[in-house]
């Protein structure tokens, strides 16, 4: 993971061995007894102007790192460092200031949106919150970022439920890009959208990343959005990454096992095309008793005995940057 | 039940048949017509795929069929349905009933809804055989335990005593698979059946649909907003659109030549995993118009790139293959669809009608 850069730059973000465990409670008293492990031990770095893709499957914990990267929640354990500083422990108006370089879109473009604020008010909140400009200067600021999104000016003045889900999720966007961000974290934008919708939004969230050189962590379950996007893809499983690489090599030559399942599962659209399909069994375990050893050992078809007693951890495999978390070389 | 032939299935008679059915929803606006002249074919041991976005009336289509209509608003105002040429839509409520569950069944997409939370697996499964197959409930709950060994529930009669919060979101649905199945219909309706599972759960519903297909002989209808779904799992696609059909035909013409400027723009603006990466993608400009609002016709016009004056004029429907239809004025004229991504596809796909060539 220490590797130096030798023709990157520094990175935007970098998150070491980051633990974000809530406590589960049970019994008359709500005693903590367990855990969930959502996010346990993550390491991840993202440089500037690159687009990050994390894929998983819904209870592997990629929104909730994606949360507890812009401080949703506190994290238990491990660091976050963004800009140079670390954020995992940080609160109050010094955390507020790094909030203006880092910021979030949400998946559902109903249930982020106030429903009592206007769009304009809602797209002004960032300015509000960080004092910034008077009301003439905002109003103007508006105005610019509603166009830069692709809506009308006359937007501002009506309500979210006034728009079809394409348009709120481009209100979304228009908020996470007011103060000029450094980094998005976009928990599965285009999602709840519809086919035609959704490369709508994803052309407008590339041209944006072109003109303000934002980088992106895009946190998906659909590997085909997210490789379409993504410079790097990072696969998430159980609360742990098992595989990262370019995102070209993720598809291509995929090495952990999960990876390879998970890309053979996709649907494609080309009826001419009969891929030999790996057909997992059984269901991602849950977070609150993960496996021992590897968190895929249950599933995975090549497990052996030391799978199931030592835990994995990332390893750089070929010279693209390639790393993967499992013991053996398949 | 027997056939040896399956696949001169297409010339004989459908065993369910939509005819130009019309619903319509009554509401504070006035009515509102959900589904347009909606007809298709469904043939026994194939499977029918009908593809769309939110709105455009492909689960309103299914809920016509299996007349489960939300009352008093939903009416179907026009057309037949014909279960092996007895139209459904016709049939007294009570004569519906033994139709529903025996000779159709219904897959729903959300598999903790359409479970009933505070009964037991085991109750909900013998209900229908209950209904329509024996009396004896013992001998149900037998019946409840094989079905769900079937689906591939594993130690399925510590199963039946379970409720459904007890499984995951993919065993949930096997048993909702199980309930469609129960009396081995020879249709069955899947509306949107893996949309709420993940890829790799989303892989194992999918095969375990298909094998029980080839076991038992079922028709299927395929609901989905998935384009790669229908890809891999179905012999004909039915396209709509804003309550209307704009394409039908079979998934290997849908796919390496469409004929429709909504079906092509579909298709291209897919991401795909051969893509060239953070291209921009092919977009259909514009959105989806409210039903309330809908254009005189040709419902795609004002988000149709090939639009002219023709448009305002409904659409015919035109043959461009063996059973393979449009609902365009302009399919003929309109550059044909260039196919980048299936190099190995058949070359009469990619030699249809381009002037380039000839």
């Amino acid at each position: 993971m220490s590797t130096p850069s030798d023709q990157s730059p520094a990175p935007l973000l970098e998150v070491k061995d980051l633990q974000m465990h809530f406590p589960v409670r049970e019994g008359i008293l709500l005693r903590a007894k367990k855990s969930c492990r959502a996010v346990d031990g993550v390491n991840l770095t993202v440089a500037p102007g690159e687009t990050l893709g994390l894929v998983g499957e819904s209870g592997c914990g990629k929104s909730t790192l994606g949360k507890t990267i812009v401080r949703l929640y506190k994290p238990t354990g491990g660091q976050i460092i963004f800009q140079g500083d670390d954020l995992a422990h940080e609160h109050g108006s010094s955390l507020k200031a790094h909030r203006r370089e880092l910021q979030m879109i949400f998946q559902d473009p109903v249930e982020s949106l106030n429903s009592r604020h206007t769009v304009g008010d809602i797209i002004a909140e960032p300015f509000v919150i960080h004092k910034m400009g008077d009301d003439a200067w905002r109003k103007k600021r508006v105005r610019e970022l509603l166009d830069k999104v692709g809506l009308p000016a006359n937007a501002a003045e009506r309500f979210p439920f006034e728009f079809s889900g394409g348009q709120r999720q481009r209100i979304g966007i228009a908020r996470a890009i007011a103060l000029e961000p450094k980094l998005i974290v976009c928990d599965e934008p285009v999602s709840a959208l519809d086919v035609s919708i959704q490369s709508q939004v994803l052309n407008l969230m590339l041209e944006l990343q072109r003109d303000m050189n934002l980088s992106y962590l895009f946190i998906a379950h659909n590997l085909a959005v997210v490789k379409h996007v993504s410079d790097r893809i990072a696969i998430m499983y159980l609360g742990r990454l098992v595989e990262t690489a370019d995102a070209e090599t993720i598809y291509r030559a995929p090495k952990h096992p999960y990876t390879r399942a998970l890309i053979s599962a996709i649907p494609e659209p080309d009826p001419t095309k009969k891929k030999q399909r790996i057909v997992l069994q059984g269901d991602v375990p849950s977070p609150i008793n993960p496996p021992s050893g590897c968190p895929f050992h249950p599933r995975c078809p090549h497990a052996t005995d030391r799978c199931k007693a030592e835990v994995p951890l990332l390893r750089d495999v070929g010279e693209t940057g390639q790393q993967i978390a499992c013991h053996y070389d398949l | 039940m027997s056939d040896p032939s399956p696949d001169s299935s297409a010339k004989r008679a459908p065993i369910l048949e939509v005819r130009d059915l019309v619903t319509t929803f009554d509401t504070d606006n006035g009515t509102l017509t959900a589904v347009d002249g909606v007809s298709f074919q469904l043939h026994k041991g194939r499977t029918l795929g009908i593809v769309g976005e939110s709105g455009c009336g492909k689960s309103v289509t299914a809920f016509s069929i299996m007349r489960l209509l939300p009352q008093p608003m939903g009416h179907i105002a026009g057309g037949e349905v014909l279960l092996d040429g007895v139209d459904l839509t016709k049939l007294p409520p009570e004569e519906m009933l033994k139709v529903r569950g025996d000779r159709m069944g219904m897959i729903f997409q959300e598999p903790m809804t359409a479970l009933n939370p505070v009964h037991t697996i085991g109750r909900q499964l013998s209900e229908v055989y209950l209904l329509h197959r024996t009396k004896d409930k013992r001998e149900a709950l037998r019946m409840s335990v094989d079905i769900l060994d079937k689906v591939g529930i594993p130690s399925p009669e510590v199963r039946v005593g379970e409720y459904p919060h007890q499984l995951s979101g993919g065993m949930r649905q096997r048993v909702v698979i199980a309930m469609a199945l129960a009396c081995k219909p020879s249709v069955v309706i899947a509306d949107e059946p893996t949309t709420a599972l993940d890829v790799t759960i989303q892989a194992q519903i999918l095969e375990l649909m298909q094998s029980l297909q080839k076991e038992m002989g079922m028709a299927i209808m395929l609901i989905t907003h998935d384009l790669g779904v229908i890809a891999e799992m179905c012999d004909d696609v039915v396209v709509m659109y804003a309550g209307r059909v704009a394409e039908a035909g079979p998934v290997e013409k849908i796919f390496a030549s469409p004929s429709h400027p909504y079906t092509q723009g579909l298709l291209a603006s897919i991401p795909r995993l051969e893509d060239e990466r953070k291209a921009l993608l092919e977009t259909i400009e514009g959105m989806v118009p409210s039903l309330s609002d809908m254009p005189v016709g040709c419902r795609f016009q004002n988000r149709c790139p090939f639009r002219t004056e023709v448009c305002a004029k409904h659409p015919p429907v035109d043959q461009v293959g063996p059973g393979h239809t449009v609902a365009c004025h302009r399919w003929r004229e309109i550059p044909s669809y260039v196919n980048k991504y299936s190099g190995n596809s058949s070359p009469e796909a990619s030699t249809k009608e381009d002037p380039a060539q000839s």
